[in-house]
């Protein structure tokens, strides 16, 4: 495009609604300043698009305030089905924490945790129990031949416990001899 | 029979002969005359003398106390017991030491045990109806004769009272397994030691003081709960059965038995229990002197210690865990999914020779 061409009715539209490259947008501004004509062409075409935003801005219609609130109170009072709900639950912010609290729990539920809470035997029952039936028919006293074992709170023996002190034993060894 | 003990039991029966005149002093309120007939037999045959020992508890009565002392591998523990005993079934034992069990006394009526704690307060009542089987006991007894030979050992005065020695020797082994001291004059036995394989003493249990008498209160036998004590029953005492074969069917799994046993030593009985809600089978194998029990159970649950401090041993790969309780180890540990305990008065290297054969 030259400066002294006149401006076809394409290039004052793209010129009107600032789509022409810098150089173009120049020259054009220029001829524009200087041909009458051209200016004539442009005034109508700004003119016509006036026109035509006049129009459009008439034909809009603000809808009715009470229909608008009606609106939005269903929008605020609706609740989310339980499909949406499910959905929610699995939204990353959620789910995560989620997961990571129920494996925990998992963890810490399982015997594996914490072996302490397995079924035990007690181990008193076995010597308890061997006790009980392998009496000697040869014995001192009638009777079950080791009660004491379950004397002491009911789980300590005594013949194990640390606090039979070796006094007892040096006592009755000499006593005995 | 080995010269030297010939010449002992000749010895000692001619002891045995002279014993009623050298018996001064002795004044058994219930000792029932011998006959003339059962004295010779028993002066003649030790095996009789024993025989007659296991009955005495039923026909004499007597005050006491008794003292006994259990070796484990590396120390000792002991306890001093005052006795009253009522024949034929009333006994009531009351704890003079250790300190942790003084003032506890246990009363036994029959097949009943009442024990007293007087610490908690608490009263504790078991009944055991596999304690006064004199069938059984009978029975044990034919069984300690199969097994071991009763020889006269010496004499001794015991308690102020004179006895007679009869030392009881491994027919396989040859090895002196028990020896006790028995009244003269009532039968009763008032010493016994217990010997592992290797000639150590295991226990023993000697009468320090002994009066015979019929003027015990019947009070003293009272198992009335003292005021403020709370009664509570004991835990259940399985009784065992000699038909295994059906107990295992009631443990709902396939045990395992030893594949070696010291010689002598066959399955004498077997029992169920549920034991902290783990089914757990019991296998009781004796000589008659001795024995051996092997609980299994295939829950996963693993034997709990609680204060008792285990320790570790290896065998066949497998981590073992074991205690003692004076001469009664409990070695336990894990294999093919079942849980096994064994217990026994024997030495740890010969229960971990009967756990190898287990599961070979």
């Amino acid at each position: 495009m030259m400066i002294n061409d006149h401006l076809s009715t394409d290039l004052l539209v793209d010129y009107l609604h600032g789509e022409l490259a810098p150089e173009d947008d120049a020259l054009a501004h220029a001829h524009l300043a200087s041909c009458a004509a051209c200016r004539r062409e442009y005034d109508l075409e700004v003119s016509l698009s006036e026109t035509l935003r006049a129009a459009a801005r008439a034909e809009e219609r603000e809808m009715p305030s009470m229909i608008s609130a009606l609106i939005w109170e269903r929008v605020r009072g609706a609740r989310p089905g339980p499909l949406a709900r499910v959905a929610a639950l699995l939204r990353p912010m959620v789910a995560v924490p989620v997961v990571a609290a129920l494996l925990l729990g998992g963890w810490f539920a399982s015997p594996y945790s914490h072996p302490g809470t397995r079924p035990t035997v007690d181990a008193m029952y076995y010597l308890e129990t061997h006790a009980a039936q392998s009496g000697s028919p040869l014995s001192l006293q009638p009777g079950p031949p080791a009660l004491e074992t379950s004397m002491i709170d009911g789980s300590t023996s005594p013949l194990i416990a640390e606090h039979v002190e070796s006094s007892h034993v040096t006592d009755a060894l000499d006593a005995a001899f | 029979m080995l010269r030297s003990d010939r010449l002992t039991g000749a010895l000692a029966a001619l002891l045995v002969l002279a014993a009623p005149s050298a018996a001064p002093g002795a004044q058994p309120a219930q000792a029932s005359p011998t006959p003339a007939a059962t004295a010779t037999a028993i002066q003649e045959d030790p095996s009789a003398l024993l025989r007659s020992s296991i009955d005495a508890p039923r026909a004499v009565s007597y005050v006491g106390q008794f003292e006994t002392v259990r070796f484990a591998s590396s120390r000792a523990s002991a306890t001093i017991v005052k006795v009253e005993h009522r024949a034929p079934e009333l006994t009531r034992r009351w704890y003079v030491a250790p300190e942790a069990l003084y003032g506890d006394y246990v009363i036994t009526r029959g097949i009943s045990t009442y024990q007293f704690d007087t610490k908690h307060s608490q009263e504790t009542v078991t009944h055991g109806p596999a304690l006064d089987d004199q069938i059984a006991a009978s029975g044990n007894f034919d069984r300690v004769l199969q097994n071991y030979r009763a020889i006269y050992d010496g004499s001794a005065i015991v308690a102020d009272r004179p006895t007679v020695s009869i030392a009881l020797i491994n027919k396989y082994t040859g090895e002196r397994a028990m020896r006790v001291w028995i009244d003269r004059e009532t039968h009763l036995i008032l010493k016994k030691e217990e010997y592992h394989a290797n000639g150590a003493v295991a226990a023993q249990t000697r009468f320090e003081d002994l009066r015979y008498t019929t003027s015990i209160p019947s009070d003293i036998f009272s198992v009335d709960p003292p005021a403020g004590f709370a009664r509570i029953a004991g835990a259940a005492v399985a009784t065992p059965s000699s038909d295994v074969d059906k107990v295992i069917k009631e443990a709902g799994f396939a045990p395992y038995k030893p594949k070696e046993l010291p010689q002598g030593f066959d399955l004498r009985s077997g029992d169920v229990t549920t034991v902290n809600g783990v089914r757990t089978l019991h296998l009781l194998y004796s000589d008659g002197l001795r024995s051996i029990s092997l609980f299994e159970n295939a829950t996963d649950a693993a034997a709990d210690f609680g204060s008792l401090r285990p320790k570790t041993i290896t065998f066949e790969g497998h981590d073992a865990q074991y205690v003692e309780d004076g001469p009664t180890t409990l070695l336990t540990w894990k294999e093919h999914n079942i849980y096994f305990a064994l217990v026994g008065d024997l030495l740890r290297n010969e229960l971990v020779q009967i756990a190898t054969s287990v599961v070979p």
